[in-house]
């Protein structure tokens, strides 16, 4: 009788080849969520929202394009698209968040994925990676289909095109502030609830019950107060950057001089936001 | 109608922690009402923070969202966990499952809207307003139940396509064409409240026989579809 305990050596294989490391597993996970975002790799059915809300928002911008083309001045420009838009792209965020987090929860699948090498803080900051990519391709496409449309239908020749390549940088610019800070926010609310059903009820929560708030606290008081309240609300503080850094006149409420407070909120919440992902996530069991 | 069903639909709407995410809405409410009652003066006037509070948080936010939450999750919780096969191995006619199951979740959106809005009313002073809000959140929840009800039989996703409903077509759409607004119910839910409130604190552009016809259709088709689609309900693999 052998002794308890011991493996017997039946010719097991060693893996010897190079071994992919943690680097990998987050660029897997990165492609894998991105493509996930927008139903890429799954049922029609996944694909419907999210490839619907950007082709309304493709279909807009070329709408916008034709309406510009008409008028002297354009109504909406790149940086407007950004302000314009991020209602759509809350909605966005909303249904695609927990898409991301909350069926790895429910599933258990998380649990497989931190058995690799990939390591807790890696996982939240590759979501919400993710989640910040999928969200500025929301607003990145329409302002590539209205580039495309301005840059034909431009009378100054070459130098008309490189006008609109001006207009389109900065509006990339600023589609990376609004994604970045929308997907700082939803992630982590989103990791909250294994259920879509809640995460996405929670996020839209905090995004539409919000917005009347600031929106009564600038009717009640039209001074300094007024001016501060749009920080309470993402989108009228995406708003208020807007109109700070890159001058667009589509102004929800007047920010006054306010506009740096404005950024600092901004990059404060993006760096709150994912910081709570990756503590959230800390304590999780595996 | 069944109480079974009742029962345990309330019991999974209402007895875990979840039912605290009904809880802030409420309270913002409730908060921003005192603050409007407090800054009235000769510039800040009810009519100017009063359709604000009461048709753009209350209505337009408070009202479809919590019942979004409550209406999807009413069958969509079962759906999600499996649970409809012991519902559906039953021998109960599928319109009395629909039936209890709107039933429990329009008392329940019922109550965490009507009493909140009715409470805000009675601070900013107007006891009518109070009825016209009752009124209308009920009627509102009601058709907004059956809607989202049949929506968490019909799709997958019912809370995404809710979503989409009630933002882009009820906040945004609205806001541009104005034909829209006769299918919007949360523009019924604040006609009913403007009539018999009859305050500035509200206003609505919707005659109240539009109103009540199109709630009503919304509830009868709700329930109806809900219905329809549970008789050939399909138990597929793909739970997510």
């Amino acid at each position: 009788m052998s002794e308890p305990g011991v493996i017997h050596d039946i010719g097991y294989q060693r893996y010897a080849g190079p071994r992919l490391g943690p680097g990998y597993s987050a660029r897997s996970l990165y492609v894998h969520s991105l493509r996930g975002a927008y139903g890429l790799g799954r049922s029609p059915w996944a694909k419907v929202l999210p490839i619907g809300l950007l082709g309304l928002a493709s279909i807009a911008a070329l709408i916008l394009v034709i309406v510009n083309s008409q008028l002297p001045a354009p109504v909406i420009d790149y940086v407007g698209i950004a302000s314009t838009f991020t209602f759509a792209a809350t909605v966005f965020v909303a249904v695609v968040a927990p898409e991301l987090v909350s069926v790895d929860l429910r599933t258990k699948l998380l649990q497989l994925y931190l058995s690799r090498p990939l390591s807790r803080s890696a996982y939240a900051l590759t979501k919400v990676a993710a989640l910040a990519t999928a969200t500025f391709l929301l607003f990145a496409i329409p302002m590539l289909v209205m580039f495309i449309g301005m840059a034909f239908g431009t009378d100054t020749g070459i130098g008309g095109v490189f006008d609109e390549l001006g207009g389109l940088l900065l509006g990339l610019l600023a589609a990376v502030v609004h994604a970045a800070l929308l997907a700082a926010l939803g992630l982590p609310i989103a990791s909250l609830s294994g259920r879509r059903v809640f995460a996405t009820g929670m996020i839209i929560g905090v995004f539409l019950l919000t917005a009347p708030i600031s929106a009564i606290l600038r009717e009640l008081d039209p001074g300094a107060l007024g001016a501060l309240a749009g920080l309470l609300d993402p989108t009228s503080l995406l708003n208020g950057v807007d109109t700070w850094l890159f001058g667009s006149d589509i102004a929800l409420g007047a920010i006054d001089g306010y506009g740096p407070v404005y950024g600092a909120v901004t990059l404060a919440l993006i760096a709150l936001g994912t910081a709570c992902a990756v503590w959230r996530y800390r304590g999780i069991d595996s | 109608m069944n109480p079974t069903i009742m029962r345990l639909t309330a019991r999974a709407l209402l007895g875990r922690r979840r039912v605290l995410l009904l809880l802030p809405m409420p309270i913002v409410l409730i908060g921003l009402t005192l603050l409007g009652v407090a800054s009235e003066d000769e510039y800040v006037t009810a009519g100017d923070w009063g359709p604000l509070v009461f048709g753009n948080l209350g209505l337009a936010v408070i009202l479809p969202l919590t019942a979004l939450i409550v209406g999807s999750s009413a069958l969509g919780l079962e759906i999600d966990d499996g649970t409809i096969t012991h519902l559906l191995t039953k021998p109960l006619p599928r319109g009395e499952i629909i039936l209890s199951k709107l039933t429990v979740a329009w008392l329940v959106t019922t109550a965490a809207t009507a009493v909140p809005l009715a409470v805000a009313a009675l601070i900013a002073g107007s006891g009518a307003l109070a009825v016209g809000m009752v009124v209308g959140a009920a009627v509102g929840s009601l058709a907004y139940s059956a809607l989202f009800l049949a929506l968490s039989v019909m799709s997958k996703r019912p809370v995404a396509v809710g979503l989409v409903y009630i933002v882009l077509w009820e906040n945004l759409l609205v806001s541009f064409v104005d034909g829209a607004r006769v299918f919007s119910i949360r523009q019924h839910a604040g006609a009913l409240a403007d009539a018999i409130g009859d305050t500035p604190l509200v206003d609505s552009s919707l005659t109240v026989l539009t109103a009540v016809l199109m709630a009503a259709a919304f509830a009868t088709l709700g329930t109806y579809a809900a219905t329809r689609r549970l008789r050939s309900f399909a138990l597929t693999g793909e739970a997510n």
